[in-house]
């Protein structure tokens, strides 16, 4: 009985490192957030000028489709994000 | 930037390459008619790329077509000389028709390389979904 509190506690202790938040990791995502903010503010950009009638409409449709992608990946990933929560949410404690 | 974002930075490149001929082609066309008219020739390049950046393609100087100006015999015309002959342009329609429908040609296989690039990357994205 005394063994296994033991390694229990052990594997405990071995747990935390992979449950802390890593630093890198947050200035990481900042750069994608970043990033993703960048590639949106272009779309627009390039949407306002078209109707101006300044940019040329290769420029707005390689804008646009570079938008869609970039939204629908960051969609994809806050999905998944949601869904790793909930599921630590349903865990029976 | 990822190679999806490259393949469509190419590709939009190649549209606006063709649809640049197709304008120069336009431009003889409308001019079949100008008198002493040279007809413009279009000739393309791969952009200056350094290292990775992908190679885009443009079109480079515009050269004018130094064959011989067609003959026109019209003696009541202003510009014609003593032989009653004036200068015509060198724009041969035949030629600039099959030109413009390369020029589609091309244009129809870009846009389905971009076509493509978009439906790989959406199904890259499909596989998060699930």
């Amino acid at each position: 009985m005394d063994i296994k509190a033991i390694s229990a506690a052990q594997k405990y202790s071995a747990a935390i490192p992979a449950v802390t938040p890593d630093e890198n990791a947050s200035a990481f995502m900042k750069d994608i957030a970043l990033d993703f903010a960048d590639t949106l503010a272009r779309g627009e950009h390039t949407a306002k000028d078209s109707m101006i009638g300044d940019a040329d409409p290769h420029a707005l449709v390689q804008a646009l489709a570079q938008t869609e992608l970039v939204v629908e990946t960051a969609v994809a990933v806050r999905n998944k994000v949601v869904e790793a929560y909930q599921e630590i949410l349903r865990m029976p404690v | 930037m990822s190679d999806f974002s490259k393949a469509l930075d190419v590709s939009s490149s190649g549209l606006r390459a063709q649809a640049n001929r197709l304008r120069h082609l336009s431009e003889n066309i409308s001019n079949a008619d100008t008198p002493g008219y040279r007809r413009k020739l279009v000739s393309f390049q791969t952009a200056f790329s350094l290292g990775d950046a992908p190679a885009e393609v443009k079109t480079g100087r515009v050269h004018l077509d130094q064959s011989e100006l067609e003959k026109v015999y019209d003696p009541a015309h202003p510009l014609a000389d003593d032989t009653g002959q004036y200068d015509g342009s060198n724009v041969n329609l035949l030629i600039e028709l099959a030109d413009a429908k390369e020029a589609q040609r091309s244009y129809e296989a870009n846009l389905k390389m971009f076509e493509q690039t978009r439906k790989m990357s959406s199904g890259l994205l499909d596989l998060l979904r699930r």
